[in-house]
């Protein structure tokens, strides 16, 4: 059961796109947490 | 088929980007660190971490130089399900969070995995899991070690022990400036640059070789990489996600994490950190299935991530590729320097050697136990002794047989010591058996099932009937 060109790209693509995602997300975070003085 | 220069980094931009960062690293650990007077700030990052460090921990301890080059490795050897097999780690990381929540709870002043097994299950568990778990962390510490010097001596062309001894060295100096505060911070940006990095990668690989091209190319010369029915892939995938699970359940480095982290922040943040995981393996490793495209001669599996990117991206790529592995290897060392040395402080130094022991005592004793174990790492590093995922999976036999009685110790009432016991040492050995007997793939699952089956058939046979404020020693000693 060959896997196509089309699925790998497309699960390449939504891994990135979560890749992308999370530092900003933690960054966010970060601004967050050092605004409230809750980093540590 | 050519073989590629490896060394397209020359010797001394390799020398300035480690001495950059180095000096980067130290600096942190020394600026965080400085506060870290007292034994739970040192050990414990002062018990009070937040919500955006403590998943970006989790996630650079779990992102090491393990799945920036063996998740390439793996897909070169086992294909797609190799990726999506490494990126079931994650569950571990996912599973994981209830059990932090409950942890904080039970234990609010417990300081590592040993105290849970030696309150839960008295002191031959405690003694049998303490060989497990360091065992296990040595092996990772070597793993990541050898991984240090594989990378610089692939991409700058120094020598392999001289890289390593370096890459050891540092992670030695900034732990033992700063503790678990310098671990925790400098993982923080070691995670924004590694997300960032294998996104760069990855995104130059499509654009230069494109999904079509490499496509064809592996379904020319290597078909069996697209196979989504490839047995031994198959038994990868649940080998590693019950390794994952093995690992994060019983290691030091994540307990401590539970005990580091605020009220309230570890089930959120293990569960997201799981999350943001999932795609790492698959965004890092993909970029192996380009190999057959662009005819590349891979002289050792291990090396297929910098040797692609190398290639296609030449000094640039070099010099990324070079970043992202050295902020990966530094963010698991760290931290698995710290918990480790944390284990031998607590658990052999101050549970077998020296009872009396007080906290400052131990808090001076802390530093040369780190530097010590980093003495031992580097003697066990110097010869090359294996691939990095062999030398990874073996230790799945071992850490795999502890996932049962862990969690059966946490919520189960029955659990009993001598089931405990034995589903460790039993689960050990026919794991290491069915490693050698089957191969690696199947360690870590022959290992939890054994493990399992001895732990359930103990809470029927003979079970216990254990009192859970026996966990919160502080408060028992407090009665007392």
């Amino acid at each position: 059961m060959i896997v196509s060109s089309g699925f790998l790209s497309i699960l390449v693509s939504i891994a990135l796109t979560v890749t992308v995602i999370t530092p900003v997300v933690l960054i966010i975070l970060w601004i967050k947490d050092w605004v409230r003085g809750q980093l540590w | 088929m050519n073989v590629v220069n490896s060394h397209v980094l020359d010797t001394n931009t390799g020398w300035l980007i480690l001495a950059v960062f180095s000096a980067v690293w130290v600096f942190l650990g020394w600026f965080w660190g400085r506060k870290a007077k007292q034994l739970d700030d040192f050990m414990l990052a002062g018990r009070n971490v937040g919500m955006a460090l403590g998943i970006a921990t989790a996630m650079a301890t779990w992102v090491t130089s393990n799945t920036t080059m063996a998740a390439p490795q793996l897909a070169l050897q086992l294909g797609i399900w190799g990726m999506l097999g490494y990126s079931l780690g994650s569950v571990g990381l996912m599973l994981f969070a209830p059990l932090a929540k409950r942890i904080r709870s039970l234990m609010p002043a417990g300081y590592t995995s040993g105290d849970f097994i030696r309150l839960r299950y008295g002191k031959f568990a405690w003694r049998v899991f303490l060989l497990i778990s360091l065992f296990y962390g040595i092996g990772w510490l070597i793993s990541l070690g050898m991984a240090g010097g594989v990378l610089i001596h692939a991409l700058t062309g120094i020598d392999y022990r001289i890289g390593m001894s370096v890459i050891l060295a540092i992670c030695v100096i900034y732990t033992l400036l700063g503790g678990l505060r310098a671990v925790i911070g400098t993982d923080f940006l070691q995670t924004i640059i590694i997300l960032i990095g294998i996104v760069i990668l990855a995104w130059l690989v499509i654009d230069k070789v494109g999904f079509e091209t490499m496509h064809k190319a592996v379904q020319e010369e290597r078909p069996e990489l697209l196979n989504l029915l490839m047995p031994a892939a198959i038994m990868f995938l649940f080998n590693n996600l019950l390794f994952g699970v093995g690992e994060i359940f019983h290691s030091n480095v994540w307990w401590s994490r539970a005990f580091a982290f605020r009220q309230g922040v570890g089930f959120k943040a293990f569960l997201l950190a799981g999350v943001f995981w999932i795609p790492i393996p698959v965004v890092a490793g993909f970029i192996a299935l380009a190999t057959p495209a662009l005819g590349l001669n891979i002289p050792a599996a291990d090396m297929v991530g910098p040797m692609v990117a190398a290639k296609l991206l030449g000094f640039g790529g070099a010099v990324l590729v070079f970043i992202i592995v050295f902020s990966a290897l530094a963010s698991s060392l760290d931290s698995l320097l710290a918990a480790t040395s944390d284990l031998i402080l607590h658990d052999i130094y101050r549970g077998h050697i020296r009872p009396q022991a007080s906290k400052e005592e131990l808090r001076k004793a802390a530093r040369w136990v780190i530097l010590l174990l980093g003495v031992i790492t580097w003697l066990l590093c110097l010869p090359r002794l294996t691939t990095l995922a062999s030398l990874l999976y073996f230790t799945g036999a071992f850490v795999a047989s502890t996932i049962w009685p862990i969690i059966a110790g946490l919520y189960l009432k029955r659990a009993s010591s001598t089931g405990a016991s034995i589903a460790m040492l039993t689960g050990t050995v026919i794991g290491l058996w069915s490693y050698f007997a089957i191969g690696f793939y199947v360690a870590a699952l022959v290992s939890a099932v054994t493990s399992m089956v001895i732990v359930l058939i103990s809470m029927w046979y003979k079970p216990d009937n254990f009192e859970w404020s026996t966990l919160n020693e502080q408060a028992k000693e407090k009665v007392l």
